[in-house]
């Protein structure tokens, strides 16, 4: 495509390449010619901040960050798109290029929400809240799902960035939720144009490119179209190279950070790609292509981890006894095969299989079914397209050994005894007598035959769930459980050496671009006879086809409780107001409602707003973190919700103070309107001090101003002044010697927690509104346990206001982590018009 | 005997008949500007004159001659005569020309701007005398404005495809040594030496060269090139065909933006004229020289100025720059040895070959050497297109050329270059105008828009208007560009709303040296010259704007606030039915008030006032401004 692919190293011609010598920051260092000064620099461990220089890309000179300085060469060329040369003499760490390097760096964080990289108070953040905020848009690296593997993050650190030139903006655009897998959201975006090049690179094609000029330019598709309609075909190369969170993987971008990485086979198909495996605590996380030069297809690229993870996995034995599958143990359900097929050895036995398992397993199963079973029916259903197959029953068998769910539906009442070793339950384990969970996919271990007929290896990646075995030894077991001979092997390894003809050496890269990864027809459909999209959300999807996904959701007209408004504030922050007369005559300044959206929705708690007797209307302000408040933020004016309940919770004791310093911070700056309000009323001086990461984060300015005698707006980047949390101005206040008789705090529990730690020393007594997860919000299930002063209590009908000084605070962390697996699996499994919003509304700024 | 030979031939026949015309000729300048100005009526109005009259008479469209402010401009040839040239014609001048001087005696010396070719007339002196060309000199632009740009013969004839036919004699080497010892600088803005370009190119070994002639000019207020191609096309074509011819290139584009259509028009019906004539195609003139020329019409982003994002328009691709090296001298247009060169540039080449170096380096000053050709605009008294010798001083340009600033007024400074270049200011006029004087002076070349500012312009107002230009058509691609100009453009609007804090002088000269150091392309690299020179020459002003909250000439809206002066206001109620949110309050035959909190300081009040009363004033912190009261009198 461009001339600047000049400047890359064939690798074919590596040895025969003649080197050149050149001093970099006073070492004299070879280069290979051609090679550019960044890599070459990066080889000799001198490393040069760059964002979107990809060691597989054609040099793009895009970011800037790369600069140095090149004797004889006019200003500041960028080592990534320069050429090593022989004598040239680079400098690459000077205070003048380190302080470009920052001031360039400061302004890509102006447009990419990055006020965490500059708040001082980082590293308890970090500590207290070790996973990121599930939030619709990411406002900050603490909403982020990407925040652990962004480089823009990694590069603000090493630099340093202390300070921002001007206020950064929220760029305000459509954040992009309803392609398959892929969450786009371009205010993240930094435009170094890997994505694009990727595909450019991979495909030799572009799904897509950068649409528009100067601050409007972005990552597109040509006329806005879908990614389906673009042709992409989901390889999610884009999605690996992105730098930071604007593309990320929607299954992966909640889960914990991998900490280990394994190569092995995707045994999907028979393509058998190679692909690096990310596992955090032996759990599959995420997938790519292990050669960065070759994309794998989506099945590869997203559909393994959610498939292994998937709810539905068989993780332990059944035998059915009375009729009924009951879960049992190994020996149990092993005794229970013998027990069952004894009397089927012979040709009225038949084990069927299909040709996705390893070779190992295969010849066990083909030993089983000889020796053991002494038949002649061992079925092995090739699997070479993509088409699905499902085995008959040859005539006369009456038992069956099946491992996966490859059988015709007619065959099974042909059957007397049915065995099914799988992963996950289907027609057929429904009607087995006894079912066996297996290990699958990156589960397992041994050799398979790719469609070249090369033998590729298979490498356990992962953990299976509980009991899963692998099949080999199953039936080994089985076997001995039989009383046969010959099955005592150990390792895969025994069965490999075993193996007729004797498998090659195996071949780790196949150096071509699978056909699924350019033709989505060839992508296969099923697996051990499961439809594979049946457990990949994003799967079907892709199979539904590019259908303009509705951009909110449909209105609940079935509940009580209408939405009169709903606007966004700021960024992720919505004002809803709803009808509910009952809740609006009784409520009282700090209670609060409990909210479902519809009859299944979990039942969230918000802090009242405001409320007005007259209209019977109540205000909440709703944070969009997980499923349940997208759902709410989704709601039309005109929806109804099926339940408000309250008012919930212990007002707060409305009396005269002196003066009271509220502290509130994301949701908190609207649940303090009618704090203030009535604690302005009983004669108290109010100082309200609002705090947000950055400017265009804080909202309610005027009505705060209004109610109280003094509000401040601090950011926690600069962008507004003062600088940093409410309490650091609270705190300045007491410090200097100033009268605070109460300190009143809202918003995250971090930043609670913050404020009672700050103003602890000053004695000051100081209230922390907490609303934990809830469950009856009545004092009945528990689910809101948190100890303040060494004593059990429950947020709901003793809270919601607790001395901030008592509450044990890490308690409160862990206790509201505990459901986060299963909260970040059900935003992976919403439908598209679940997840997609636009907001029309421009954000105040 | 060859096309072209015969062409030669019936061109000064041609040309011979024209000069000794009988019968009246009339040479309209009719290119974009003329009929901005009102040409097209003229020409009108013309022929039916002549009909009418059953004259026996040509009209001829020309170019343009330059004097903007002078269009439209009529040239007569009469029987015996000098020819005089006229200004600022409309069609009633027509008439009257026609009447008193075609039909009469009466040479109209008040319309006249002066005669064209040897002769007297009484009142009427020789063109070149006029101050608006006095100091000119006019190499590239020579042909502008009397010939029909549409007529070969008319190129021909005035020493047309010399230069190309003596390059051809002296072969592709002779030809690139005559350009190097001409010191020849490109002129599309950053003056690199032409030659040195062309040596690159010749030095890459490849058997496919691309020639590119960059007609993408994009600066607001400059329109050197469009004028010359629409006013003598064949001239830069001519240039091609010798660029190409030394380097080695056989095929050539022309990237021209597709809102010049009188332009593109004019370059396509050159280039079948040069294909019929045997000057395109595949060995042209038998020399063994095979070029063919295709023209590819730009989309109006001004980046594609940029020679690898224009190269990247052409192939297709989404006009954005890339990284050099490789230079496109050596990897290029679909990777190959490309030389791009600017419209003037090459126009420069046929004077060049056909005149010898040793006469083009006896204009021009050391390191700049020849003529260049400005857009002067502004706020000034005569502007136009003007091609003077590269070393004078802006000085004589202001106002020998440009005539100085309006009556009352005081020049400021002059801004060159466009957005790109800076503003000089008006204690530095001495500065002569070739390459390096105005790099460091913090301004550059640019491809010859040349701004007049005086006091009623705002420095903070006119960094902030160049900037806001380079933001929109910054390209996207890296940060320092897309993001940097735009956090600038935001300081910038700080302190002209009076919002200014007293640390936004040394953010935005931080960031503008970021900018500058760290964007990819000249775009990026050249934005923040507008507001690093204002800031370095004008720095006092943007201070009064952020620590007096005033703005000094009264530019800034939100630093300025009207006021009616009540002694002066004679009660006509003109701004109060002219004030578009009714902020004027008054009944008639009373002194009026403008009531401050409703103000959108528009200053359409001003503009109502009439100028008897002059009875607004504008005040911006401590200052204040009175319009002068012009009396009755003088007013009819």
């Amino acid at each position: 495509m461009s001339s600047v692919n000049q400047a890359k190293v064939n690798p074919e011609h590596k040895h025969k390449t003649p080197t050149v010598k050149l001093t970099i920051d006073g070492r004299v260092v070879a280069a290979k010619k051609g090679q550019t000064v960044l890599d070459c620099a990066g080889e000799n461990g001198i490393l040069i901040p760059h964002l979107c220089s990809h060691p597989v890309l054609p040099p793009f000179g895009a970011c800037r960050l790369c600069l140095v300085e090149i004797e004889g060469m006019r200003g500041y060329p960028t080592s990534c798109s320069t050429p090593a040369e022989e004598g040239m003499v680079v400098r690459t760490g000077t205070e003048a290029l380190k302080n470009l390097q920052r001031n360039i760096l400061s302004l890509i964080i102006l447009e990419h929400p990055g006020a965490c990289l500059l708040c001082e108070k980082r590293q308890i953040c970090d500590e207290f809240r070790p996973d990121a905020e599930k939030a619709g848009s990411a406002t900050g690296c603490h909403s982020c799902g990407s925040r652990d593997s962004c480089e823009v993050r990694r590069l603000a650190e090493n630099l340093g960035i202390k300070e921002l030139p001007v206020a950064p903006v929220y760029l305000n655009r459509p954040i992009e939720k309803t392609h398959p897998f892929i969450d786009h959201d371009p205010n993240l975006c930094i435009l170094c144009g890997r994505c694009v090049r990727i595909c450019k690179h991979q495909h030799k094609t572009s799904v897509i490119d950068f649409t528009d000029r100067s601050s409007r330019t972005r990552i597109g598709r040509a006329f806005d179209c879908s990614l389906i309609e673009a042709g992409c075909t989901f390889c999610g190369s884009c999605v690996d190279v992105c730098p930071t969170g604007a593309l990320a993987e929607r299954y992966a971008k909640w889960q914990p950070a991998p900490d280990k990485s394994v190569k092995s086979t995707c045994t999907f198909c028979d393509w058998a790609c190679e692909l690096e495996f990310g596992i955090k605590q032996d759990k599959l996380i995420c997938t790519k292509s292990a050669n960065e030069n070759i994309p794998v297809c989506a099945l590869g690229k997203f559909a393994l981890a959610e498939f292994l993870n998937g709810s539905g996995r068989l993780h332990s034995c059944y035998v059915r006894t009375d009729g009924i599958l009951r879960e049992t143990d190994w020996q149990e359900a092993l005794a229970a095969v013998k027990d069952r097929l004894w009397n089927y050895r012979g040709d009225k036995f038949a084990f069927i299989c299909d040709s996705t398992g390893t070779l190992e397993d295969r010849f066990i199963f083909r030993k089983f079914t000889r020796d053991v079973m002494q038949s002649p029916n061992y079925i092995e259903l090739e699997g070479a397209d993509q088409a699905f197959k499902r085995a008959a029953v040859p005539a006369g068998v009456k038992a069956a050994f099946i491992s996966g769910g490859c059988i015709e539906a007619d065959s099974l009442s042909k059957l007397e005894v049915l065995i099914i070793q799988d992963c996950y339950p289907s027609e057929a384990s429904g009607r087995a007598d006894v079912v066996l969970p297996v290990r699958v996919l990156a589960e397992t271990e041994g050799t398979i035959k790719d469609r070249f007929g090369r033998h590729r290896p298979l490498l356990k990646a992962c953990e299976p769930p509980k009991a899963a075995g692998s099949e080999w030894m199953i039936i080994c077991r089985l076997a001995k459980t039989f009383g046969a001979e010959g099955f005592n092997y150990e390792f895969v390894a025994d069965i490999t050496k075993q193996l007729n003809p004797p498998p090659a050496p195996p071949e780790i890269q196949t150096g071509q671009t699978p056909g699924p990864a350019q033709d989505l027809k060839q992508m296969r459909t099923h697996f051990r006879g499961h439809r594979i999209d049946g457990h990949v959300g994003g799967l079907r999807e892709l199979n539904a086809g590019p259908e303009p996904a509705p951009v909110s959701m449909p209105a609940q007209t079935k509940g009580t409780f209408e939405i009169l408004d709903n606007r966004r504030l700021v960024p992720n922050t919505h004002e809803i107001v709803i009808r509910a007369p009952q809740v609006a005559s009784k409520a009282q300044p700090g209670q609060f409602v409990i909210v479902m959206v519809d009859e299944k929705s979990e039942r969230v708690p918000y802090t009242l707003c405001d409320w007005n007797i007259q209209t019977g209307t109540i205000t909440i302000v709703v944070q969009e973190k997980g499923l349940s408040s997208r759902k709410l933020i989704l709601c039309k004016p005109g929806s109804k919700l099926a339940h408000v309940i309250g008012p919930l919770g212990v007002p707060l004791e409305i009396k005269k103070y002196g003066t009271v310093a509220l502290a509130a911070g994301c949701y908190g700056i609207a649940a303090i309107i009618p704090v203030a309000r009535a604690l302005k009323n009983a004669g108290n001086t109010v100082l309200a001090v609002t705090e947000a990461r950055t400017g265009y984060l804080l909202y309610y300015g005027d009505r705060l101003r209004e109610l109280s005698d003094e509000h401040v707006q601090a950011a926690i980047d600069g962008s507004l002044s003062p600088r940093g949390h409410a309490v650091d101005v609270i705190a300045g206040r007491l410090k200097s010697g100033e009268k605070i008789d109460c300190v009143i705090a809202i918003g995250c529990p971090f930043m609670m927690m913050l404020t009672a730690r700050e103003t602890k020393p000053y004695g000051v007594k100081t209230l922390a509104a907490l609303n934990p997860i809830m469950l009856d919000g009545t004092g009945m299930c528990g689910a809101c346990r948190l100890t303040v002063d060494g004593k059990m209590k429950f947020a709901c009908v003793d809270g919601p206001f607790f001395d901030a000084h008592l509450i044990d605070w890490d308690e409160l962390k862990d206790r509201r982590r505990a459901y986060s697996a299963e909260e970040i699996h059900s935003l992976a499994a919403t439908a598209p018009a679940e997840r997609s919003h636009t907001c029309a509304r421009p954000i105040n700024r | 005997m060859t096309a072209l030979q015969q062409a030669f031939e019936t061109a000064a026949q041609q040309w011979r008949q024209l000069e000794e015309s009988k019968t009246p000729v009339f040479f309209v300048g009719a290119a974009t500007c003329g009929r901005a100005a009102g040409a097209i009526e003229v020409i009108e109005r013309l022929k039916n004159e002549i009909k009418k009259r059953n004259l026996q008479a040509q009209v001829i469209e020309v170019g343009c001659l330059g004097p903007c402010s002078m269009e439209p401009i009529l040239i007569v040839h009469k029987n015996g005569a000098p020819r005089l040239c006229y200004g600022n014609v409309d069609p009633e001048r027509i008439s009257a020309i026609l009447d008193r001087y075609v039909a009469g005696n009466d040479p109209c010396p008040q319309w006249a701007l002066g005669r064209m070719t040897q002769g007297r007339i009484d009142g009427i002196g020789d063109i070149a005398d006029h101050p608006m060309f006095r100091a000119q000199v006019r190499h590239i632009l020579k042909r502008c404005g009397l010939i029909d740009p549409e007529n070969v013969h008319h190129y021909l004839a005035n020493s047309g495809y010399r230069g190309f036919l003596k390059a051809l004699e002296l072969g592709r080497d002779g030809t690139f040594d005559e350009v190097r010892k001409s010191g020849l600088r490109g002129r599309g803005g950053a003056g690199f030496p032409t030659w040195r370009k062309w040596q690159l190119c010749r030095q890459t070994a490849s058997d496919i060269k691309y020639l590119i002639c960059n007609a993408d000019e994009g600066d607001p207020g400059a329109f050197m090139n469009r004028s010359l191609i629409e006013s003598d096309p064949h001239s830069v074509l001519e240039g091609m065909l010798i660029a190409a011819f030394s380097i080695g290139a056989g095929e050539g584009y022309i990237y021209c933006r597709a809102e010049y259509p009188l332009a593109l028009h004019r370059l396509e019906t050159a280039i079948c004229q040069m294909r019929r004539l045997g000057l395109l195609g595949s060995n042209i003139q038998g020399s063994g020289f095979s070029f063919e020329l295709h023209i590819k019409k730009g989309a109006g982003a001004f980046v594609c100025g940029e020679e690898t994002a224009l190269i990247a328009s052409i192939e297709g691709r989404r006009g954005m720059p890339r990284p050099r090296p490789p230079f496109p001298a050596v990897s290029g247009l679909w990777e190959k040895p490309t030389i791009i060169q600017n419209v003037e540039t090459l126009a420069n080449l046929a004077m060049i070959l056909d005149n010898g170096a040793g006469w083009f380096v006896r204009y021009g000053s050391a390191s700049s050497k020849g003529t260049k050709t400005f857009a002067l605009a502004g706020k000034i008294n005569r502007t136009g297109l003007i091609e003077v010798p590269l070393g004078i001083s802006l000085k004589d340009v202001i106002y020998d050329i440009g005539g100085g600033v309006g009556a009352g007024k005081k020049l400021k400074g002059v801004q060159t270059g466009g957005p790109s270049g800076g503003c000089i200011p008006a204690d530095k006029l001495d500065l002569p105008v070739d390459y390096e004087s105005l790099t460091a002076s913090g301004s550059m070349m640019g491809s010859g828009g040349m701004i007049a500012l005086d006091d009623d312009t705002c420095m903070v107002d006119i960094a902030k208007y160049f900037l806001s230009f380079t933001q929109a058509e910054s390209c996207g691609k890296c940060p320092p560009c897309r993001i940097g100009t735009r956090a600038m453009l935001e300081i910038l609007e700080k302190i002209a709303s009076g919002r200014g804090a007293a640390d936004d002088m040394d953010k935005l000269g931080t960031m503008a040296q970021t900018v500058r150091d760290a964007s990819l392309c000249g775009l990026g690299q050249t934005a923040p010259n507008p507001v690093l020179t204002t800031l370095r020459y004008f720095g006092a002003e943007y201070e009064q704007h952020i620590q007096k909250r005033q703005c000094p000439a009264f530019v800034c809206a939100a630093l300025v606030s009207y006021h009616i002066d009540a002694e002066r206001c004679s009660g006509c109620t003109a701004c109060v039915k002219a004030c578009p949110v009714e902020a004027i309050l008054g009944e008639r035959k009373k002194p009026h008030k403008i009531d401050q909190s409703k103000c959108i300081h528009c200053g359409v009040c001003l503009d109502t006032c009439p100028e008897a009363y002059a009875a607004i004033y504008r005040s911006s912190g401590s200052l204040t401004r009175y319009e002068q009261r012009k009396s009755g009198e003088s007013k009819s």
